[in-house]
Parts: C-alpha cells; structure tokens; sequence
C-alpha cells in the first residue's frame, strides 16, 4: 500500500496519507479517459500526431488504414517502366552484382543486329530474366544506387507481401515491373533525332517481356490461388499431459 | 455525433429496455407459476402446496441476468480496459452476412468466439496431479457453485401482486439473509485453494495459499463492515433492509424530505449516506473477495499464473466465470444494502409507489427490477474501472490493508454508528456523521496540496508542479 511509503516522505500531506483521495484522482483520470474514447467516435488521421478529435485512440487499424511512410522509404522493389510499358533496365548486371545478399538474378538478351532496322537500335540489350528473390533481400537500396538507367527503384511505399510458399517470394518481371513510366531527356530514344520512338522490328519480343509471356525456370510456378504448404509431421509428443 | 447518439441510446434506451423486459416477465412468470399454472398440483409437479414463484426468480434473475451479465462482463473488461487505455479493444471477430460484418457490435461477437474457445479446447490435466483427480476436477465446482448460490437472496426487486399472488423477484428470503452472504461466500476458497493444492504445481499452489490467506483475511472486514447497516435497520433480511417507498421503511425512507407539485424529494437513508466508511470498507474487502485487481496476488499474472495455472479449456472457463459472476453478485449486494436497492432516491418514489404500484404493480415492479439492474450494471463498470486504475498491492500490503487499517476501521465504524444510533434511532444523527464524513473525502480530493516549492522532493520530479510544461518563452516560440 502506498501510504506506508508516502508516510516515510516528509512532504506527504493527509490526501496522500489516507489514500483514498488519489485513488480518486487517478479514478478520475481513467474515467475521463473511458468517457471521451466511448462517446466520441475515433479519429482515423493515420498521421497520430495530427489528430484533433476528442476521442483519445491512438491505434491505427493497421490492414484497412496505414501510415504513410516518408518520401525516402525504402520499400518493394519495381522495374520501372519506360513510356510503352517496357523496362528500362538494359540487364547491365550492375544490381545483380552490386547485391550484397546476392538476390537479384539477370539473365540478358540481345537485339538482333543483322536487320534491316538496325540503325534505329538504340538499345542492345534487355532482360529475358529478372528475378528478385524478396526473401533475401536486405532492403539496402544499394541496387537502386547502382543503375545507371534507373529502372529498378524501391519507391513502392509497401511491404513484401506475405505468401504460402517460399517461391511466391521470387518475383519476376510481370510482378517487378509496375508503377508509373519514367523518361530522363539522356533516354538515348530521345537523343537521337532518328530514333525518336524505339520502334524497332524487336518491339514485339521485346513487349512480351512486361505480358508475362516470356517462361521463367522457377522452383515452383507462381499460381493464381496460393496453395497452403501442409506440415506433414507426426502427432506432437506428449509427455507430460494425458488426455482427460 | 452518430457514434454519441448510438452509445446514448444503447446506455439510455436499450440496456434498461431489455432488463426492464426481463423483470416484467420474472413477475408474470411468477405469477403464473403461483396461480394459474395447470401441472401445479398435479402429479407432474405435487409442491405439497407451495409455491413455485421462485421458480421463475431463479431462470430470470439467475440464470438470465446474472449468467448472461457475468458472461457479457468478459468481454466488457477487454472492451473497457481498451477505452481507459487508449485502445481500440476487441472489434475483430465478425459473424453473418456481409452487411453485418461491416459492422463490430461493440465487440460482441467475441462472447460467442471466447465462449466455442473454452468449450472446444483441449481438457488437459497434469500427469502428477492424476492422484488428485477428483480434487482436480472438483476445485472448478467448488469456485463456481458458491458464487452462483450467493445470488439466491439478493432481490431483484420489490414484491408486487401478481394475479392475487405476492410474487417477489428473490429466489429465497431465508431470515438469516446477510449472515447467509458472509457463510456461503467464505466457501469459495475451498474452490481456489483446492484447485492450487490438486494442480501439484508450486505455481498454482502459491496461488491457492495466497487466495486463501487473502480471503480468511478480508472476510473479517467483509462482516464488520456491514454490521454498522444490520444496527442502523435492525435487521440482516435485504429486502428490510431496502425497504418499502410507501411505507417509508429501510433505506426508502427520507431523513429530510420535501415535496413539491404532489412529487416528494429529499435525502433518502441510503446506506451510502448512513455508512460511508462501512461502504468503503466493504467495497475494499469486497474486491479483495473477488481476487481482483488490486488485490489480485493470486493470479498475479506477471509472477505466477494463479491458483488454475493448470487448468485448460471450460475449467479454467468456470474459474474466470464465477469471478466475474462474484463481480456481479457483489455489486447486487452493494446496491442492495448501500444504494437504496430499488429505490429511485432523490424523488418520485413515494409518488411512484402509490400511482403506478397500485394501478399497474407488474409495471411498477418491473420499473423497480429495471433501476436495480442498472444501478448493479454500473456498480459492475465502475468495478472493471477500478481493475484498470489501481496497480496491484504487494502481499505484505495487503496484509497490513486487511489486518491494520480495515480491521481497526470497522471496529471504529461499529462502535461511532451503534452509539449515534442509540443516541437518535430516526437515523438523523448517523446521516449527519456520514455526510460530515462524504464532505471532508470531497474536500481532500477537490483540493490540493499546496505546493511546496524549492525543496528537493520536487526538484527530483516527484512533485505536483507541471515538469512538462514548456517555459513560457519556448511556448510561445513554438506556436
């Protein structure tokens, strides 16, 4: 009881001594409390420190409302993508070997040289592969640093989402590439006055890359409905309870 | 605003709507059973004469409101403890179409998800404790069975005829009323310190020795604290004791009283009012009783788990519902004996009892069931608000609470109201004392102590003066 300590303090008065005028102090606290957070509806401002409802609730219902994270947020990574829904990586390898975790895996493709069109071939090179393994990912930005065309970036605002196996974690280019198109004026498609739309004769292979059509050799195909691993173990030993 | 408007009419309207319901259709029943019910006398149902009225007490008062509250007080504390804390509390659980689950209800889904929790979970049972098997399965019994039998002698209201028949809302009226109170709830320990004792764990049987010393501690307060009411109306049967508007007996009695435009008001002989320290002290050994916060070392979840450490499923269930269920039946017993019972108090009560108790008696019993339910529905909240200010008492303090500061305080109470009631026996005299009493407790609290400035205690941050104010200058720098 707090009276036996409040007694040994001089400064104690008679309220503290007898107790039950701070019980009722703190009563009063926790009632006003109780009143204001029932009868008022809650203010859902996600930005807390912005709140000016009466309601004093502080919680953030986390999946319906979420709090906005700051400008520099490092979150789930995307390849941007250029004007006409490509990529804009050029599978420079830079990312990949940059990768501290070494999650980022590029397998490169080349335009054909020998057509027709080739004066117009402003870029060489694009990804056939571009696989992100978001589990080992250590969310350093260091690949974000590294591209020298800005196509990967982490600027997503959102988390890796959670999944039933541990492929579903792997993410290629039709889950990567998202978001909205981005255009430097050193695009060399806009440098170069004779290129001025890459409409090359590889448009076609090139497009299929953001459909999805192109095949990746995961370990398990990415389904449309989850599938629920089953934990095939025995029965948990029991050993010190029986069954009643 | 449309959230105030909902809570309003959920508090103002709906709660004393429903148990306004559930009194009226105690008393019908009543009557029913006492009159006109065709298996009375028969064969099927011989009572040798008897009447059967508390038959109906016993499903509605019981088994309805006690049951359904206590069940309902679960979730409330986790709903409640959420809004003193800043919370949201339990909202989650979401049942019916999808209209409905657009909606939380208060949370009240989480009742029926709790309730299929407890039941379907595994009954697990500590090999080492197979020899006590019985033990084992009796302590839940035992912790449920007295608490439940305590709500026998409370009245839920007034007696009113009923088709020609007194039909009142208590199960029994044995004229021994308090002294069965205080003989069947000391049997609840055997039920926790049993359960401590069965379980063969160090932990739950820590548990079931401090419940135990706890309860054999405060029960010794829990009586004295009520014999200063027994002296003051000469009586220890609780419907005595709430007495009657019309006749002006028990605490429906006004000690000064008014009356204006035919509707009478003035201080009634509340208990609250006659025995302020007798309610303070009962209330206190009444928590201590519940093994509730603040004095819940038995459970004491953050030291050892309490005296149902090794109980799982429905039999941990009952051991929680039975104190809940003792939250409820203590409240029924305050308001009985301290908060004038049924009694509006203030005013039109005496208007009330001879207008609408001689037209309509049902009606009037039923509006009387109503206020006593809702006086015990806010004594029950204001208990869960208790649970949730006060930190926990160590085991010495309380043992000093009990045996130093309640026991000595009672006996003083005793003594004061027993020599005011010889001096005045109309009760004045003792109503004097208690508000002299009530006004030096408000005016503690509403004032304060005064500031002692420059010395060390407050300069370490302990003091009363605001240490997170800003200085005046960085106040006004930062607007």
């Amino acid at each position: 009881m707090a009276y036996y300590q409040a007694t040994k303090d001089p400064t104690t008065d008679i309220r503290e001594r007898t107790y039950v005028p701070e019980l009722l102090h703190g009563l009063a606290v926790t009632i006003r409390h109780f009143m204001r957070n029932l009868f008022f509806p809650r203010d859902t401002n996600t930005d807390v420190l912005h709140r000016t409802g009466t309601s004093q609730i502080t919680t953030v219902s986390y999946p319906e409302e979420k709090v906005t994270y700051p400008p520099g947020y490092r979150g789930l990574h995307r390849l941007v993508p250029r004007e006409d829904g490509k990529p804009r990586c050029v599978a420079c390898y830079m990312c990949a070997t940059i990768c501290p975790a070494q999650c980022i895996h590029i397998e490169a493709g080349e335009y054909e040289t020998t057509d027709a069109s080739a004066d117009s071939r402003v870029i060489e090179k694009f990804p056939t592969r571009f696989v992100i393994d978001e589990l080992r990912c250590i969310v350093c930005g260091l690949c974000v640093d590294a591209c020298p065309k800005d196509a990967i970036r982490m600027d997503t605002g959102r988390h890796t989402p959670s999944e039933y196996s541990r492929s579903g974690f792997v993410w290629d280019i039709p889950r990567l590439l998202e978001g909205p198109a981005v255009s430097h004026p050193s695009d060399p498609w806009l440098k170069r006055p004779n290129s001025e739309r890459p409409a090359h004769v590889h448009l076609e292979k090139h497009a299929r890359i953001g459909e999805g059509l192109v095949p990746l050799k995961l370990p398990r195909p990415p389904t449309a409905h989850p599938v629920r691993t089953e934990v095939t173990s025995g029965p948990v030993p029991v050993t010190k309870f029986l069954r009643d | 605003m449309n959230r105030t408007l909902k809570i309003l009419f959920v508090a103002i309207l709906l709660v004393p709507g429903v148990l306004f319901a559930i009194s009226w259709a105690q008393y019908r029943l009543g009557g029913w059973f006492a009159g006109s019910c065709p298996f009375f006398g028969t064969p099927l149902c011989d009572t040798g004469g008897t009447s059967l009225a508390w038959v109906s007490a016993l499903l509605f008062h019981m088994l309805v409101f006690v049951m359904v509250l206590a069940t309902l007080l679960t979730v409330a504390e986790r709903k409640w403890s959420a809004f003193t804390q800043d919370r949201i509390g339990p909202e989650r659980a979401r049942v019916g179409p999808a209209w409905m689950r657009k909606y939380s209800f208060g949370g009240l889904p989480h009742v029926a998800a709790d309730a299929l929790k407890m039941i379907f979970k595994e009954n697990t049972r500590p090999k080492a404790a197979d020899k006590d098997r019985i033990l084992f399965w009796l302590a839940p019994v035992l912790a449920f069975a007295p608490v439940f039998a305590l709500a026998a002698v409370i009245p839920f209201g007034p007696t009113v005829p009923v088709n020609g028949h007194a039909i009142s809302a208590q199960v029994a009226n044995p004229n021994f009323g308090l002294l069965y109170i205080f003989a069947i709830a000391s049997l609840a320990v055997y039920g926790t310190s049993l359960a401590g004792w069965a379980s063969n764990s160090k932990f739950a049987l820590l548990g079931g020795v401090r419940a135990a010393s706890q309860m054999i501690s405060y029960e010794v307060a829990l009586g004295l604290s009520l014999v200063g009411m027994m002296v003051a109306f000469s009586t220890v049967q609780l419907p005595v004791l709430i007495g009657a508007a019309a006749a002006g007996t028990g605490q429906a009695q006004y000690l000064w009283q008014g009356s204006m435009l035919g509707l009478d008001f003035g201080i009634p002989a509340w208990g609250i009012f006659l025995q302020p320290l007798g309610f303070l002290l009962f209330f206190t050994a009444a928590f201590a009783e519940t093994k509730r916060a603040p004095f819940d070392v038995p459970e004491g979840e953050s030291e050892i788990i309490g005296y149902f450490l090794e109980y799982s499923g429905m039999k941990f269930g009952t051991f929680m519902i039975s104190e809940f269920i003792e939250v409820v039946v203590l409240s029924a017993l305050i308001t009985a004996i301290f908060l004038g019972g049924w009694h509006l108090g203030f005013a039109g009560d005496v208007a009330l009892a001879q207008g609408l108790g001689r037209s309509h008696p049902v009606l009037y019993g039923a509006f009387c069931g109503a206020v006593f339910a809702m006086k015990v529905v806010l004594l029950c909240w204001f208990q869960l608000i208790v649970r949730w200010t006060f930190p926990r008492f160590r085991y010495d303090q309380i043992m000093t609470l009990g045996w130093k500061v309640l026991l000595p305080l009672g006996l003083f109470n005793l003594f004061a109201s027993a020599a005011l009631v010889l001096l005045d026996p109309t009760l004045h005299w003792l109503a004097l004392a208690g508000l002299l009493e009530i006004s030096v407790l408000a005016g503690l609290t509403l004032t304060r102590k005064a500031p002692t400035s420059g010395s060390g205690h407050e300069a370490a941050g302990h003091g009363p003066s605001d240490v997170h104010a800003l200085p005046a200058a960085a106040a006004s720098a930062h607007h």
